[in-house]
C-alpha cells in the first residue's frame, strides 16, 4: 500500500483542545444582545381535534414579545422526503401525539416564556389514540392522517429472484419473529438553536444539527424565504446519531418569531423534549423466513416487517426500505422477498438512527442464521465464511460490493477473540457469540429528488501562503469529519494538517447533504480531495510559468515543492518572498522551495487561489422501485465477537469482552476509526440490554429521562478490541469508506448469540433485560 | 434549561433557630441537604415547598463518631463519606457497601444519609442496611428529642414518622455482637445510576462460629411501600442451624412477606423471584462472614 | 428575594446576587459566563454539569447557587495549568478520548478529581470514578485509557 504523510495516522483532532478546555461553543452557549427566549406549547394528548386556541392571556403577560400558532406560521407542509411532507410547524386541525407542537412564545427570559406557554388555553376534543400498530391497523381504526386511511404511512414490496421457488431447494427452512424497541438518540446535547432575522431580511440560524443544508431548505420553504436569504450555521454539536438530521419545529418557530419581533430568538430543548421529539429508531417487528440448502448455502429469505412509525413520516420513508434492503449482503443471497409496512401511531415520530433501518433486521437475521448453523452442525464462523460475498460481487438487490473485506473482518475477530479455543468450551453461564453486518457509505441519492452535487468544497490559500482555508458545509457532530477532511486536504495538497484550517457546517460554504447515512468521509472527502488537487494544480501552474518546469515534473509534499527532475534555480522567487516579508524571523532558508513561497508566487501572478471540488455519486443501483434507497458508492462491513456472563439466578447479562473488526476501506485517521467502532458498540450494547422508550396508557413517554432510559455507563462497557481492515475502496477518496454506522450492525446479534451460548435460550424481543432473560430461562427449565 | 419554581431560602445558624423556622413555616418548608431527590422533584413539579431550609451552618451534623463499639453518624454526612470511611468499613461494612452503590460518585458527594432516610423512597439505598444494623434515628424538635428505630420510621412511600418542626440530626448504630455477618445486594439494570429493582440486606448472628443462629434480620426494599423486614423468614431462621436448605426455606418465606408491584423498573413476579434469589445469596454470604468472625462487625 | 453570595470560582472571587431557585449551573453559565459547564438533563442523570465543589465532583444542576455561598469551585475553565493543558486534558486530546466533546468537561473534572485522590487507579477504579458521567460517542474506552496514561505521566 502507498505510504502517506498525513492520512492513515493518529493525528489528534483539530477541535479536541477547544473541547478539552471548555472553549467549544454549542448552540445553547450562544447569545446575542437583545436576545429573546422561546418556549413551546406541546400537546398533552395523544390524539385530539383542536377546537380553539386562546393566546390572549399569554400575549398580555408582561415580558412576552410574541405568541405564534398556525395562524401566524401558516400551513406549509414539510418533512424529510417530498413524497411525505406531512408535518406543519404547529398543528391546526388536530394533534397527533403527546408532544405535537401547538404554539410558541418568545419573551425576555425563559421563565416568562414558560409561564406564558402555561397561559395558552387550548380546547381539545379527544379522539381515540392508537398507541400500537395493531390498533392502528385494525378494521375501522381512525385515520391519523386523512390521506392515509388504514394508517399505513408507507408500504414496500420487493422481490429479487423467486423466493417460493427457491425454498423448494432448501432442506432447512426456518421462520422466526424478532422485535426490537423504539430507541432514543441519547446524545448528551439536547437540540438548541438561535435564530436572527436581521434588518436586511437575512435570516441566520445557529442550530445543533447534522445537516445545515436540509434545515436551510426546509426553513426557506416553510417560511417562504428565498433559500439564498437563509443561512444555517452549525456550532459545535454534542452528538446527533440521526435524530438531528432533519429540521425540527423548534428551529422553524425560532426563525418565525425572530422575523416577527426583529430580535434574535433562542430556544433549547429540555431532556424531556428530546424524548418527545424522538425522530430516533423505530420499533421493527421482523418475520424472517430463511431457506438454506443442506450443504449450508443460504438461498432464500423472506422478510416481512412492520415498523411503528409514530405520528409523522420523518425519515421513515427511507427507513422502510433499509429494513429490507440491508439484508441483501454480506452473504450471497440470490432470492430475497421483502414486504414492509410502516404504520402511523399516536406517538412521537420515529426516524433515522445509527444503522438506519438495518439494526433490528440484522439482529434478528444473524440470530436466526446461528440457529440454522447449529441445525446443520456447522460452526457459526465457518457457516458465515462459507456464504461470504467477496469484493466485486453484486447483491440480488443490485448493491455493488466494490470493496468488501468481510472475510478478513470475520477471520480477524475469530483469531482476535480466540474463538476456536472458547466456542463450545466455556462453562455454563458464560458464552461467546458472533455476527456480521454492513452499511452504506452515503445514500446514493439525496432526500429530495435533485441533480444536486452531494458535497462541494472550496479551498482558499491565504495570500501570504501561510494557511490553507478549507470551506465545507459538512457537519462535524463529534464523529471527526473536520479532522479527516483537513487531513485529506493536507495530503492531497502536500502540506501538513497544521497548515489547514477547516471551516465547516455553514450553508454559506457550499452544499453538503450533511452527516447522515455515513456519507461524509467518502462524499465530502471526495469533494475536498478534488478541491485540494485543483489548488495544487493552480499553484504548480503558476510555478511552472515562473520556473519553466512542466507541471508534470513537479509535486508538493510535506510542505515543499518536489522536482522530479533537476531542481531549477528558484532564488529569484525566494528573493521576492524575503523582500515582501522584511522583518519576519522565520524566513525560508533551506534547499527546498517551500509551499509557502510557491503559494505566494501563485497569488502574486494569478490573484487569490481558490480550488473547487464537487462530488455526486454516479448512477447507482437497480431499476426497481425503491432501488434508490440502499444504493451507495461503497459499503463498509463489520464482524464482531462478544463474550458474556449470565447470572443464572437473576438473568443479568454482563458483557465481558468485545472484539470488533471493521472494513473502512482505508483509515484516514486510525484513532477516529477506532472511536467510531467503540461508540457504535456502546450504542449497540445499550440497545441490546437496556434501551427502550416506554409509554403509558395515554401515549405519554413514561421514561423521558436519562435515568430511566438507560444508556451504558463506563461500568457497563467492557474493553473493546478493535481491528481495522482496509480493503481499499476504489470509489472512496484514498480508498476510504464508512465506519460510523456499519460497526453497530453485528453488536446486538453477537450478544444474542453469546447469551444463547451461555444459557441455551433464544431471545426474540429486545432489550435483553434480566427479567426477560430470567423468564426465558425459567421457561426453558420447565421443558 | 430545567427551571426551579420560586421559593424562599433560609440558612439558620443554629439548631434551635432551624427548628423555630421549620415550626413557623408549618409544613411549607423542607430541609435541603444534598438536594439529589428534592431538587429533582422540584424541577419536575412533584414537590413544591414554599421555603427550603439549609442546615449548612448548624454544627454537629457532619461527623462519624465511634461510640462504645457502635457508631453515631451525623445526618448531613454524605453518602460518599460513609462509603469511604474506614470507621464505617470496620464497624458496619454492610452500610459502607450499600452507600457505595447509591447513584453515582457525583450523586454520592452530595446525597446525605439523613436525606436518604427522610425522603423515604421505597427503593432507597441505605435503609435496608440501617435496619438490619438496628439503627435508630435521632429526631429533634417541637420541644423534644426522640430516638426512633429505623424499623418504625417509614410509614409509606415518601412518608415517615418525622413531624413538621422536627429535624433528623443523627443516626446511631449499635455495636454488633460477636459472630455477626451481614451482606447487601442491589439488583439494577446498569452498573451505576440505578434505583433498585430489588435490594436485600441480611444479617446473621451466630451463637458461635459453628453454632445456631441467634439473630436473623432480613430487610427487603423496592418490594413494598417501605423497606420491610421479611418477618416470616427471620422467624424461620432464629434458633436454627445454618444450612443451604434452611436459607432456601427462608428465602421462599421472604417472598410471602413482600408485596411488589409492577412498575417501570420491573414486574411483580420477577421481583418476587429475585427476593428469593437475593435473600438466599445474602444469607449465604452473611453466614460465611459470621462464621469467620471473632469480633463484632457487620 | 435575591441573596448576595460570595464564592471562589477558578481561584477568582465573585460576589453575585442570586434568587434561591437559581442552580449552580445557571450561576456559572448565565451569571459568570463560564460556558464550559453544560446542562444535559438538569436532574443529575448525565454528569455533563459536573464541577468540583469544595474539592468534590458534583452535579452542579442539583446544587442551589445559594448553597455554594462561601464555597470554592473549579470548572473546566480552571483545569489548565497556566497556559498549559493539564496532563488529563493532554491525553484526552492525544488519545481520541474526545468526540463530540459535550461530556468532556464533566469527564475531565471527574478524572482529575480521581487522580488527586488516587494517583494510580486501576481500570476498574477509573470506570467507577467516571460512572456518573455519561458518554454516547466514545464507548468510554479511549477515555479510560487516557486517564490511565495521564496518571502514568503525572508520576514523573
Amino acid at each position: 500500500m502507498k505510504s502517506y504523510k498525513v492520512i492513515n495516522t493518529r493525528l489528534p483532532r483539530v477541535d479536541a483542545r477547544e473541547k478539552a478546555t471548555g472553549d467549544a461553543r454549542y448552540a445553547a452557549d450562544l447569545s446575542m444582545p437583545n436576545m429573546l427566549y422561546g418556549a413551546m406549547l406541546q400537546s398533552p394528548l395523544a390524539h385530539a381535534k383542536i377546537l380553539n386556541i386562546d393566546v390572549m392571556a399569554a400575549k398580555k403577560l408582561p415580558g412576552v414579545k410574541d405568541v405564534v400558532t398556525w395562524k401566524e406560521a401558516g400551513l406549509v407542509k414539510y418533512g424529510v422526503s417530498p413524497a411525505r411532507y406531512d408535518e406543519q410547524i404547529f398543528c391546526s386541525d388536530k394533534v397527533r401525539y403527546v408532544g405535537d407542537e401547538v404554539a410558541a412564545v418568545t419573551a425576555i427570559d425563559l421563565e416568562t416564556a414558560m409561564e406564558a406557554v402555561s397561559l395558552i388555553k387550548v380546547d381539545y376534543e379527544e379522539l381515540p389514540a392508537l398507541l400500537d400498530i395493531e390498533s392502528a391497523m385494525a378494521e375501522g381504526a381512525i385515520a391519523i392522517h386523512e390521506d392515509f386511511p388504514g394508517n399505513v404511512s408507507a408500504e414496500v414490496h420487493q422481490e429479487f429472484g423467486n423466493f417460493e421457488e427457491a425454498l423448494k431447494e432448501c432442506e432447512i427452512i426456518r421462520t422466526d419473529t424478532f422485535t426490537n424497541k423504539r430507541q432514543d438518540g441519547g446524545f448528551l446535547e439536547p437540540q438548541a438553536c438561535l435564530a436572527r432575522y436581521d434588518l436586511n431580511g437575512n435570516l441566520t440560524l445557529w442550530s445543533s444539527t447534522q445537516s445545515v443544508h436540509y434545515v436551510q431548505r426546509s426553513i426557506a420553504m416553510v417560511l417562504g424565504i428565498p433559500v439564498g436569504k437563509v443561512r444555517v450555521i452549525k456550532p459545535y454539536v454534542g452528538g446527533g446519531f440521526g435524530p438531528k438530521a432533519a429540521v425540527n419545529a423548534m428551529e422553524i418557530a425560532a426563525c418565525l418569531m425572530s422575523r416577527r419581533t426583529g430580535k434574535p430568538v433562542k430556544m433549547v430543548f429540555s431532556r424531556e423534549q428530546v424524548f418527545l421529539h424522538g425522530r430516533a429508531r423505530h420499533q421493527f417487528t421482523h418475520e424472517l423466513t430463511t431457506g438454506v440448502k443442506k450443504d449450508g448455502t443460504i438461498f432464500a429469505l423472506r422478510n416481512v416487517c412492520h415498523l411503528d412509525g409514530g405520528a409523522y413520516s420523518s425519515f421513515g420513508i427511507a427507513t422502510i426500505y433499509y429494513a429490507g434492503s440491508l439484508l441483501g449482503a454480506p452473504y450471497k443471497l440470490p432470492n430475497m422477498k421483502y414486504d414492509g409496512y410502516r404504520i402511523y401511531t399516536n406517538k412521537p415520530t420515529c426516524g433515522a438512527q445509527r444503522g438506519h433501518g438495518g439494526v433490528a433486521a440484522r439482529a434478528g437475521w444473524e440470530q436466526q442464521l446461528d440457529i440454522i448453523a447449529a441445525e446443520l452442525g456447522m460452526d457459526p464462523v465457518e457457516f458465515r465464511l462459507k456464504n461470504m460475498m467477496r469484493t466485486g460481487d453484486v447483491t440480488c438487490n443490485d448493491f455493488n460490493m466494490s470493496s468488501l473485506g468481510m472475510k478478513e473482518c470475520l477471520e480477524g475477530v475469530r483469531d482476535g477473540s480466540n474463538w476456536v479455543a472458547k466456542k463450545g468450551k466455556l462453562p455454563k453461564g458464560k458464552g461467546i457469540g458472533v455476527a456480521c453486518g454492513f452499511f452504506v457509505s452515503g445514500a446514493g441519492y439525496p432526500i429530495y429528488r435533485s441533480e444536486t452535487f452531494h458535497s462541494t468544497a472550496t479551498i482558499r490559500l491565504t495570500e501570504d501562503g501561510g494557511a490553507v482555508n478549507l470551506y465545507t458545509a459538512s457537519a462535524e457532530i463529534g464523529q471527526g469529519s473536520d479532522t479527516i477532511l483537513g487531513q485529506i486536504a493536507a495530503e492531497a495538497l502536500g502540506v501538513s494538517l497544521d497548515d489547514v484550517r477547516v471551516h465547516s457546517g455553514d450553508t454559506d460554504f457550499g452544499i453538503d447533504l450533511g452527516a447522515y447515512s455515513s456519507r461524509q468521509t467518502l462524499m465530502s472527502g471526495h469533494a475536498v480531495k478534488m478541491a485540494a488537487e485543483d489548488t495544487k494544480r493552480q499553484v504548480l501552474e503558476a510555478l511552472s510559468e515562473q520556473l519553466n518546469v512542466s507541471v508534470a515534473d513537479m509535486d508538493i509534499s510535506a510542505g515543499v515543492i518536489v522536482f522530479k527532475k533537476d531542481k531549477p534555480d528558484f532564488s529569484r522567487l525566494r528573493t521576492l518572498y524575503i523582500k515582501e516579508h522584511r522583518g519576519w524571523e522565520d524566513l525560508p532558508t533551506g534547499a527546498d522551495l517551500t509551499f509557502k513561497e510557491a503559494a505566494r508566487v501563485a497569488f502574486i501572478t494569478r490573484g487569490v487561489i481558490i480550488g473547487n471540488g464537487a462530488y455526486k455519486p454516479g448512477e447507482l443501483g437497480g431499476k426497481y422501485k425503491g432501488a434508490a434507497v440502499g444504493t451507495s458508492p461503497a459499503y463498509g462491513c463489520s464482524a464482531q465477537i462478544v463474550e458474556v456472563t449470565v447470572d443464572m439466578e437473576t438473568g443479568k447479562v454482563t458483557i465481558d469482552a468485545m472484539t470488533d473488526a471493521h472494513d473502512c476501506g482505508f483509515a484516514i485517521n486510525r484513532t477516529n476509526v477506532e472511536g467510531q467502532m467503540q461508540g457504535s458498540l456502546s450504542m449497540g450494547l445499550g440497545e441490546a440490554l437496556f434501551e427502550e422508550v416506554r409509554f403509558d396508557g395515554k401515549g405519554r413517554v413514561a421514561n423521558a429521562s436519562l435515568g430511566e432510559y438507560r444508556i451504558p455507563t463506563a461500568l457497563d462497557m467492557p474493553n473493546v478490541r478493535t481491528i481495522i481492515i482496509e480493503s481499499d475502496e476504489p470509489n472512496g477518496p484514498f480508498g476510504a469508506k464508512e465506519v460510523g454506522e456499519g460497526a453497530i450492525m453485528p453488536t446486538i446479534p453477537a450478544i444474542l448469540n453469546a447469551v444463547h451460548d451461555a444459557v441455551g435460550v433464544r431471545i426474540n424481543e429486545l432489550p435483553i433485560t434480566s427479567e426477560r432473560l430470567y423468564a426465558a430461562m425459567k421457561e426453558k427449565q420447565k421443558k | 434549561m430545567l427551571l426551579l419554581p420560586k421559593f424562599d431560602y433560609e440558612e439558620p445558624k443554629s439548631l434551635p433557630e432551624a427548628l423555630a423556622v421549620l415550626s413557623e413555616l408549618k409544613g411549607n418548608a423542607k430541609v435541603i441537604a444534598g438536594g439529589t431527590d428534592l431538587i429533582v422533584n422540584m424541577k419536575k413539579g412533584t414537590l413544591k415547598p414554599a421555603c427550603l431550609v439549609s442546615l449548612k451552618k448548624v454544627e454537629g451534623l457532619r461527623q462519624i463518631v465511634r461510640e462504645g463499639g457502635g457508631l453515631t453518624i451525623g445526618s448531613h454526612v454524605t453518602v460518599a463519606e460513609i462509603a469511604e470511611s474506614a470507621t464505617v468499613a470496620w464497624v458496619a461494612p454492610v452500610l459502607a457497601r450499600s452507600a457505595s452503590g447509591l447513584g453515582s460518585p457525583l450523586i454520592r458527594n452530595r446525597a446525605t444519609i439523613g436525606g436518604n432516610i427522610v425522603t423515604a423512597r421505597p427503593a432507597a439505598d441505605l435503609p435496608p442496611a440501617l435496619m438490619v444494623l438496628g439503627a435508630e434515628a435521632m429526631l429533634k424538635g417541637n420541644g423534644k428529642g426522640r430516638s426512633v428505630p429505623l424499623d418504625s420510621f417509614f410509614t409509606g412511600p415518601g412518608s415517615s414518622v418525622i413531624e413538621t418542626g422536627e429535624v433528623l440530626t443523627s443516626i446511631s448504630i449499635p455495636s454488633a455482637p460477636p459472630f455477626t455477618g451481614a451482606h447487601y445486594v442491589k439488583l439494577g439494570h446498569r452498573a451505576a445510576l440505578e434505583i433498585a429493582i430489588v435490594a436485600v440486606a441480611s444479617r446473621l448472628t451466630l451463637y458461635k462460629p459453628d453454632g445456631v443462629i441467634v439473630d436473623a434480620r432480613i430487610v427487603l426494599s423496592a418490594v413494598a411501600p417501605t423497606a420491610i423486614h421479611a418477618v416470616s423468614a427471620e422467624k424461620a431462621l432464629t434458633g436454627q442451624r445454618p444450612s443451604e436448605e434452611l436459607f432456601a426455606k427462608a428465602a421462599s418465606l421472604a417472598v410471602t412477606d413482600c408485596s411488589p408491584i409492577t412498575d417501570i423498573r420491573g414486574g411483580a413476579g420477577y421481583r418476587r423471584d429475585m427476593v428469593n434469589a437475593l435473600v438466599r445469596r445474602t444469607l449465604t454470604k452473611a453466614y460465611h462472614d459470621a462464621s469467620g468472625e471473632k469480633e463484632g462487625g457487620a | 428575594m435575591k441573596k448576595l453570595i460570595t464564592l471562589t470560582v477558578n481561584e477568582r472571587v465573585y460576589e453575585v446576587a442570586v434568587a434561591p431557585g437559581r442552580t449552580l449551573t445557571q450561576l456559572l453559565r448565565d451569571d459568570l459566563n463560564l460556558l464550559g459547564t453544560k446542562e444535559g438533563c438538569g436532574v443529575g442523570d448525565c454528569g455533563a454539569c459536573t464541577v468540583i465543589l469544595d474539592g468534590k465532583p458534583v452535579n452542579s444542576c442539583l446544587v442551589l447557587a445559594v448553597q455554594a455561598d462561601g464555597s470554592t469551585i473549579k470548572t473546566i475553565e480552571g483545569v489548565a495549568i497556566g497556559d498549559s493543558l493539564h496532563p488529563v486534558q493532554e491525553t484526552f486530546v492525544e488519545m481520541g478520548a474526545i468526540q463530540c466533546g459535550f461530556c468532556t468537561p464533566g469527564m475531565i473534572l471527574s478524572a482529575t478529581s480521581l487522580l488527586e485522590k488516587t494517583p494510580h487507579p486501576t481500570e476498574q477504579e477509573v470506570r467507577q470514578a467516571l460512572s456518573g458521567n455519561l458518554c454516547r460517542c466514545t464507548g468510554y474506552q479511549k477515555i479510560v485509557e487516557a486517564v490511565q496514561e495521564a496518571s502514568r505521566r503525572m508520576k514523573k
